[in-house]
């Protein structure tokens, strides 16, 4: 078996998103799968050599989609009632959706709630069954003030990511797992800035 | 020593769904294709689209007025547990998947209203916390996981407990799926247009939409050489993305029919082996094409006898994949095809193989379970009858 090697990460905060052109639906996106958009995207030039369908998505949506759930609700007595387009949003995987249309990335997509802790392992599994060639690791946290009152948790905009492949491509080579995907994109960057 | 991929087994399973309080009462209902769609006062307003639902019973050992996520969980695990015996497997070797798309987003609702919420109430609106208190009660000491890939999320959630066995990771794992009624989703899809006024008809000429659902569902997932008795083996599974669109299914299935194929070959099968498909089958005209599309691409004009079972128990979500599948189970014990409840006229274009009325098969060795999502998200199951 190949080495397992991260080709590319990124990390972007709510900041990111005001400057941010990646076309018209990318302003009708709720604020989650935006972050999660602009982390991906200078991934996307490593996607060209891969079959689309031989690259997985593995995201973990830290708070879920609670944020984008009480935008909509706060709709509840609108005339009409709440907005059709923000309740696309109240799922926690709507930015793994969002991220396989503009790549058309159609291999399989996996989404956890919670901790990021469990998208290299599964990442790396999927690379060392031979299920896929490339896995889109994805961590996005999205916790505005309203609800970092319900959650007790301090409000925070961020999403990073990395593209995981087998050997044979540049990158650094990745030996263990027991870390989350947030741990690992700001060691690499510090490691980078370093070097 | 281990083998490399142990084989990966259902020892039990516990579901809570419009069909009844119990998995005896969803196997009758599939025996008799009734429906558990009904009018239901809570959503007799405007703001709904229809107040017609797949309502499930509340256990008074578990009721919880404001965490119906976790009573729902709670009832159907404790069945599935009861089922399965005892393991004599030590805690850190029980893994748990959490399979919902909202987990008690009844709390969200109180919370924005100003209405009491207790705090586990409020602590279960998030599906990792929810997961977390569920493994504790229920003595898992091994990986705990929370999936949520919209109305795949119950197949996810199956095959990533197939992978936690598979890998070393536990012996055995506690699968749960949930979702529970709330306004808070029948508005959503009421704002989409795309509840059934009168309830939903999957694959007939009329269908016009979904019936919203909720149920509490679990599965006990274990290796094999760990219990006794002829195995239903969770065999194959595959996922795919239809990069398409954002709440609308590929119009030509080709996403499905991706993760069909992946599934197939996991279980080293071919289309042929397929005894019988159980559907997604929403009831919204474009879901039911586009997987009559997918089959086509997967078994030309020679399609396996197929049902749906969304007109008995109503859209679960993230339910969904786990209730279904435990209806699988049932029918490859029973040796039954599963009828279609609601279904009086079929559309064109639907599978010519459909099954209205459930009847006793002639061979049900390999069945193929079916889910799809927003997001563009699908995923396939195959079981088989040791």
């Amino acid at each position: 078996m190949d080495n397992l090697v991260i080709t590319a990460t990124h990390i972007v905060n709510g900041d990111d998103v005001h400057a941010a052109r990646l076309g018209t639906r990318f302003g009708r996106m709720d604020l989650m799968s935006q972050l999660a958009l602009l982390a991906v995207e200078p991934l996307a030039p490593h996607f060209e050599s891969v079959a689309r369908e031989r690259i997985a998505i593995c995201l973990a949506a830290g708070a879920g989609s609670l944020a984008t759930d009480l935008e909509y609700w706060k709709g509840r007595d609108n005339t009409g009632g709440p907005s059709p387009t923000l309740f696309t949003y109240t799922l926690p995987s709507a930015a793994l959706g969002e991220i396989a249309i503009r790549h058309r990335i159609t291999g399989p997509p996996l989404c956890f709630v919670g901790s990021s802790r469990d998208v290299l392992p599964e990442a790396a599994e999927l690379l060392r069954l031979g299920e896929v060639d490339a896995v889109v690791c994805v961590s996005v946290n999205v916790v505005t003030p309203g609800l970092a009152e319900w959650l007790a948790a301090p409000p925070v905009a961020t999403a990073c990511a990395a593209l995981l492949r087998r050997g044979g491509v540049d990158g650094q080579v990745v030996g263990e797992f027991h870390r989350d995907l947030e741990t690992l994109c700001y060691y690499l960057r510090a490691q980078l800035t370093t070097d | 020593m281990q083998p490399l991929s142990p084989t990966v087994v259902i020892a039990s399973y516990g579901a809570v769904t419009a069909a009844g309080p119990d998995a005896a009462a969803l196997l009758a209902a599939l025996k008799a294709n009734t429906s558990g769609l009904r009018p239901n006062e809570r959503f007799s307003s405007p703001r709904f689209q229809s107040n017609i639902v797949g309502a499930a019973p509340r256990n008074p050992a578990f009721a919880s007025e404001d965490n119906p996520a976790h009573a729902l969980a709670t009832d159907a695990l404790a069945q599935a547990r009861r089922a399965a015996g005892d393991l004599k497997l030590a805690p850190g070797r029980i893994g748990f998947v959490l399979s919902t798309t909202k987990a008690n987003i009844e709390a969200l609702e109180r919370l924005s209203d100003g209405r009491a919420c207790s705090e586990q109430a409020r602590r279960h609106l998030q599906p990792e916390l929810l997961a977390a208190d569920l493994a504790a009660e229920h003595g898992v000491g091994g990986p705990v996981q929370t999936i949520s890939t919209a109305c795949t999320s119950g197949t996810v959630a199956l095959q990533q407990g197939a992978k936690l066995i598979q890998r070393g990771a536990a012996d055995a794992v506690y699968v749960v799926g949930v979702d529970h009624l709330s306004a808070f989703v029948v508005a959503g899809f009421t704002s989409l247009k795309a509840i059934d006024p009168s309830g939903c008809r999957p694959f007939d000429r009329d269908r016009c939409g979904l019936s919203p659902g909720e149920a509490g569902a679990a599965i006990v997932l274990v290796r094999a050489d760990l219990i006794s008795g002829p195995p239903i083996e969770l065999c194959g599974w595959g996922s795919s993305n239809d990069a398409n669109h954002m709440t609308g299914p590929s119009r030509d299935g080709s996403g499905l029919a991706l993760a069909i194929r992946a599934a197939l070959k996991s279980a080293n099968l071919s289309a042929v082996d397929i005894d019988y498909v159980n559907v997604h089958g929403t009831g919204t005209p474009y879901n039911d094409a586009m997987e009559a599309a997918a089959l086509r691409t997967i078994f030309g004009e020679v399609c396996p006898p197929v049902s749906g079972l969304k007109g008995m128990l109503g859209h679960t979500l993230g339910a969904a994949g786990v209730v279904e599948t435990i209806a699988c189970v049932l029918a490859l014990r029973e040796q039954l095809l599963p009828g279609t409840p609601r279904l009086s006229i079929v559309a064109d274009g639907m599978p010519a193989s459909l099954v209205k009325e459930p009847r006793a098969a002639e061979r049900l060795r390999h069945v193929l379970k079916l889910s799809t999502g927003f997001g563009g998200v699908n995923c396939a199951l195959v079981l088989r009858h040791g």
